[in-house]
This record gives C-alpha cells, structure tokens and sequence, in this order.
C-alpha cells in the first residue's frame, strides 16, 4: 500500500470516527433529564423550604434555652433514632433498586422491592409511636417545654410526611402493576424522589434532635 | 444511569456515616470538632441521597446545584448558630 493511500485511508477512518463519537457526545449532553415530574420537584422544594424553618428554629430555640434543650435530649432514645435512621435509608435503597428495575422494564421485580420498601418504612412507624409512649408515659408532652413542643411538632410533622410518602408509593405500586409504567416512568420516579426527600430530611433531623 | 453497584455501595456508606456520626458524640471531646464533623457527614450523606437515590447526578445541573445546595447551607447555617 503506498503512503498516499495510507494517509487517505487513516483520514477516512478518522472521519468516520468523528462522525460516530461526536454525535454521542452531543446526546450525552442533551440526555441529562430531570427525573420524574417537574410540578412533583417545586412540591419538594416547597417542602425542604418548610423543614428548614423547622431546622434553623430549631438550632436557634437551643442555643437560647441550652440547658433545657440538653435536659431534654437526655430523655431521648438515641438508639431508636438510630434504628430509625437505618430503617429509612435501607428503605430508600429498596426503592431506588425499584426505580432500577422499572427503568430496566421487570415490572414485577420493581414491585416486589416496592413492598420491601414499605415493610422496612414500618420499623420507623413502630419505633416512633414507641417513642412517643414512652415519652407520655412518662408525663412528657408536648406541653412540657420548648424542646419537647419543638421534638413532637418537628418529628410529628415528619412522620406524617414518612406516612404521605407510603401511601404514594402504595399508589405508584398499584399502578405499576396495571401496566401504566411500560412507556412513561415519570410518575414512578417522581414517588420515589419524594420519599427520598423523606429520608433526606430525617438525615438532617437526626443528628440536629439526637446526636449534637 | 446509576447502576445497582452503586446504588448499594452509596447504601453502604450512608449506614457507615451513620454510625460514625453516632459514635463521634462518643469520642470527640471537643465541641466545635464534635458538630463541624457531624454536620459535614449530614452533607456527604445529603450529596449520596441526592445523586445517587435520586438520580441528579445526571439531571439539568440548575436542579442538582439547588438540592446539593440545600444540604450544604442548611447544615452550615446550623454550624454557624451553634459555634457563633
């Protein structure tokens, strides 16, 4: 082969390559997608707007009522706060894997990791009602202080949050199983978002009342 | 797309943070070191939710800028108010 046919072939292979990769690149740019649906992420913008009043009023009451707020703590379970933590997180892989395998198109599977989702959110239902028992079982409510209005308004607010997000997943799951999810996912996806904004907020909640 | 692996690697490190955050309220004595720790595992635990459960890894960078930066500011402002 002589060298001006070698450079001609080298040329046309290079040109062909370019003609292949550039387009993907481009695609890879325009594929960046907003899971789920937009009206779902302005709800959750909304919602972590709202926790973070709750937050900041939070720090704030402690630092001008520091003792009250450490007395308070002391009369908390940092251990059922921690089986919570972990129960919302595994919770939280189950259905992100859900979300995997819709997108996969095993319908069934997606399902099945939905309901194992839903069992371990049921660890964090039992443990805080068990929580708050124990607290009124002790004459603690949430007239009692400061911190304690602030824990059961706080806490309450999230748990009927954790509650919202369970029976949006049971509605994702139900539809699921009727097949609206063959083509169109979004719907799917924006369920699953907002129970990971739910664990999102429990992960700033759990240090802020248990830990610091 | 996020793969399973990571999926459950990300899993993996949030229970690890977890715990660690637990168990710095038992060994650091000294209070600033004590909350700065602990709020900064909120935030790499917050960044994990976010671009790996949720998936903004891959989304319009406006929306991945706006929840990433909810997990850094908020956890900032409460450093700031406990530490000031």
């Amino acid at each position: 082969m002589s060298l001006e046919s070698t450079l001609m072939s080298n040329t046309v292979t290079s040109l062909t390559m370019t003609q292949f990769v550039e387009p993907d690149l481009i695609d890879n740019a325009k594929n960046k997608r907003l899971p789920g649906d937009l009206a779902m992420w302005f709800f959750i913008l909304a919602e972590l707007t709202v926790f973070a009043v709750f937050f900041i009023g939070f720090a704030v009451a402690e630092q001008l009522n520091s003792e009250m707020f450490i007395a308070g703590k002391e009369k908390l379970h940092p251990v059922a706060g921690l089986v919570n933590t972990i129960a919302l997180i595994t919770s939280s892989l189950f259905v992100a894997l859900s979300v995997r395998a819709i997108h996969l198109g095993n319908i069934n599977k997606s399902i099945y990791l939905l309901i194992i989702s839903q069992c371990v959110a049921c660890i964090y239902l039992v443990v805080k009602v068990w929580e708050y028992q124990t607290l009124f079982s002790v004459g603690i409510d949430i007239e009692t202080n400061t911190f304690f209005t602030l824990y059961f308004l706080i806490t309450f607010f999230h748990f009927m949050h954790v509650l919202l997000g369970m029976v949006i997943l049971v509605f994702i799951g139900v539809n699921a199983r009727k097949g609206f999810y063959k083509e169109d996912v979004a719907g799917f996806e924006s369920g699953a978002c907002y129970w990971h904004m739910v664990d999102m907020l429990w992960i700033i909640l759990f240090p802020l009342i248990y830990i610091i | 797309m996020v793969t399973t692996k990571q999926t459950i690697i990300s899993w993996l490190l949030l229970i690890v943070l977890t715990l660690i955050s637990v168990y710095a309220g038992k060994v650091l004595e000294n209070n600033v070191a004590f909350i700065t720790s602990v709020l900064f595992i909120v935030f790499i635990k917050g960044q994990q939710i976010t671009d790996i459960f949720m998936e903004l890894r891959e989304a319009p960078i406006m929306w991945r800028i706006l929840l990433m930066g909810y997990v850094f500011i908020i956890p900032g402002v409460i450093c700031a108010i406990y530490l000031l």
